[in-house]
């Protein structure tokens, strides 16, 4: 029995290891000592038993001569639930002896655990997820869920199963925690990203990197012990844990590395649909992200990620746990593991949103991730037409392309409309039959009509060179500001207004996306050029990129 | 008049007016307040520093937007304009005012490439 001068309290016992203390007469009746360390354990009746795991005698018996204060037996409802996290060091004036427990104690703390109830902390002191390891068992954690994934369930021939897994954090770091079976079952409806819970008695095991990002050498089991009670309290708690990635550094990591990136929302494209090869049809969005670094990279969400977001006003947007693959260079994705936060409330969003704001927003920034194709990227691989030469684009094996800003010079008028099969996505030029039908070998049918679609050969130059392009449908009639079928009637009845759409679109500058590739005819090479895409320069931009080129070499 | 379409004359900002004391030069910059008389207005530039733009003739009409004033640099540090034009903002392009004066940082950090002479001719 302890007092503290006020109340009396018969419910403290020794643990084993300070035995010694009752047994050699350091801990008498009426002396002073200062509690420094103990476990409270709840009992299922409401009783609250402190088991002392370290006791400093300040003051002994007979220095202290006889009982301290009038103290009342303390009745323990009184307690509220906070109070063992308040100071661990509180100064008892031993009573009466303190029972030697030897096996007692052991039995005790062996009962306890058992009767742990529902109450938050009751069991054992919150520990630090840093400080989780293998080969301890009594331990609670104070985390939240920062990512909770769906139920898997799998079946093989040792049987079947189902899983869920889930990362939590606190202030010391994360750990990730899977829940089999049973687990599941128990868990799975409980447990709600963001929201802070107790978790105790799982077991812990070393950490197979392969299948997480999360930064603990262990990770957690849920066994049939282990208990997960919601907290109430949990302003403390971080609410996540990354280690952030510089997008300038994804270049030097490996292939399917899973990383954490943060950076501003350039510039996101429509939401797209796609087969898989099991005939499931899942959303795609690629959306492009920047950082302090200067450089951008392409992200990819799926599913109803892809579908929801909402990338106006140029969020900030984390993603902790995606995966870096080399499709294009370097480029992002989103799995079902990852965790995306748009405009976060942590720090680095905060320096990310200043930075741009200030300076960020006017920078061209060079993306890692080279889009095939021209789907509409126009935010990397600028290059002159000098450099294209120079640098020898086209050369290797695979295509290359690039975006350049230049001015035709030269438009080729005759042989720029060919006739070809009027089916939807046909374009195989037809045989006249010269008996009113024309014929298309592809399509194996004869038709009465053709359309008619242009392959425009233009020479277009910049201030340091020029170059042989061709351009197609699209392209073709963006430059000249008509369409096929009309340029091809006019072709055919007025011929002076024919020239002068050529004329007119002669000496305008535009920003193309050109294709280049080495092609070899009869034992002869040549570079054939092929515009993507074209479009009207903005200014605005380019002097952007101008300016940003010239303090680059300027700081050389 | 005459005289000052001769010259070079170098674009600036605000925080280059006093450089170019009694010299000739082109001033960009969006139109804040017009004075009452009419003969006299004030221009924000790209860093957000205001110029005061006096006129030989009063504004017969409104002015607002941006401006390129072409003028002389006043001992005070106004321009004492000889013309002026409007830039239209209204064909679907506006005019970055803060991307003008990062060219303007531009050509003055890099007066070798820039250089602000008469071309000779010949």
């Amino acid at each position: 029995m302890m007092s503290d001068g006020r109340h009396t309290l018969s419910s403290f016992m020794l643990s084993t290891q300070l035995n010694y203390m009752a047994e050699e007469n350091i801990l008498v009746p009426n002396c002073v000592c200062l509690l420094k360390r103990q476990v409270t354990n709840m009992l299922k009746d409401g009783r609250r038993v402190v088991i002392i795991l370290e006791i400093q005698v300040l003051k002994p018996a007979e220095e202290v001569g006889g009982k301290i204060g009038d103290p009342t037996p303390y009745s323990d409802g009184k307690y509220s639930p906070t109070f063992q996290y308040v100071s661990s060091q509180i100064i008892f004036f031993l009573l009466v002896p303190l029972t030697v427990n030897r096996n007692l104690n052991r039995d005790f703390m062996k009962k306890v655990p058992s009767a742990l109830p529902d109450t938050p902390g009751g069991g054992s002191k919150v520990v630090p997820i840093a400080s989780l390891n293998p080969y301890q068992s009594k331990w609670t954690i104070r985390a939240r869920v920062t990512n909770k994934s769906s139920i898997r369930t799998w079946s093989n021939a040792r049987g079947e199963g189902k899983l869920f897994s889930m990362e939590m954090v606190d202030e010391s770091g994360e750990i990730r925690v899977t829940g089999f079976n049973q687990e599941v079952d128990k868990f799975f409806s409980l447990i709600e990203v963001g929201k802070v819970y107790y978790v105790s008695r799982g077991s812990l095991k070393i950490a197979n990197k392969q299948y997480t990002s999360v930064k603990n050498d262990y990770e957690m089991t849920l066994n049939g012990e282990s208990t997960v009670i919601p907290c109430e309290d949990s302003c403390d708690v971080p609410m996540v844990q990354c280690d952030f990635v510089s997008i300038g550094d994804l270049e030097n990591r490996e292939k399917d590395a899973i990383v954490d990136v943060i950076g501003v929302c350039r510039s996101v494209d429509e939401v797209t649909k796609l087969t898989t090869k099991s005939n499931r049809e899942v959303s795609k969005r690629t959306l492009s992200l920047m950082d302090m670094s200067g450089k951008l990279v392409n992200v990819t969400l799926w599913g109803e990620e892809a579908e929801k977001f909402d990338g106006s006003g140029q969020p900030i947007v984390a993603i902790k746990g995606a995966k870096l693959s080399d499709y294009g260079g370097r480029s992002l994705s989103a799995s079902f593991s990852s965790t995306m936060m748009i405009n976060p409330d942590i720090p680095e969003a905060y320096k990310l949103r200043g930075w741009f704001d200030k300076e960020g927003h006017a920078l061209e920034g060079q993306s890692l991730t080279e889009v095939r194709g021209g789907s509409g990227n126009y935010m990397e691989n600028w290059k002159t037409l000098a450099d294209v030469k120079s640098e020898h684009l086209g050369h290797g094996d695979k295509a290359d392309y690039y975006s350049c800003i230049a001015t035709i010079v030269f438009l080729r008028k005759e042989n720029c409309l060919y006739q070809a099969c009027p089916s939807q996505d046909c374009n195989k030029k037809v045989i006249d039959q010269q008996n009113g039908m024309f014929r298309c070998e592809k399509c194996d049918k004869e038709f009465p009509n053709f359309k008619y679609r242009l392959i425009l050969s233009a020479n277009i130059a910049d201030y340091g060179d020029n170059q042989w392009v061709t351009c197609f449908q699209e392209s073709a009639e963006a430059i000249l500001g008509q369409n096929a079928a009309y340029l091809g009637q006019l072709k055919d009845s007025n011929e002076s207004a024919f020239d002068e759409i050529f004329q007119h679109a002669n000496f305008n500058t535009f920003v193309f996306r050109n294709r280049v590739k080495l092609e070899t005819y009869n034992d002869e090479s040549r570079i054939k050029a092929t515009v993507m895409d074209v479009k009207p320069v903005d200014h605005r931009e380019y002097s952007k990129r101008l300016i940003m080129n010239i303090r680059k070499l300027g700081a050389k | 008049m005459a005289g000052i379409l001769d010259v070079p004359k170098p674009r600036i900002n605000c925080s280059m007016l006093s450089r170019f004391i009694n010299r000739a030069v082109c001033f960009v910059g969006r139109v804040e307040k017009v004075h009452p008389s009419g003969k006299m207005f004030t221009v924000v530039d790209g860093e957000s520093k205001t110029a005061t733009v006096e006129l030989n003739e009063p504004l017969e009409e409104e002015l607002s937007g941006v401006v390129e004033v072409i003028g002389m640099v006043s001992n005070k540090g106004d321009i004492m304009a000889s013309t002026y034009n409007t830039l239209r903002e209204d064909r679907g392009v506006p005019f970055d005012l803060e991307l003008y004066n990062e060219a303007l940082k531009v050509i003055h950090d890099f007066p070798q490439h820039y250089p602000f002479q008469v071309a000779a001719s010949g």
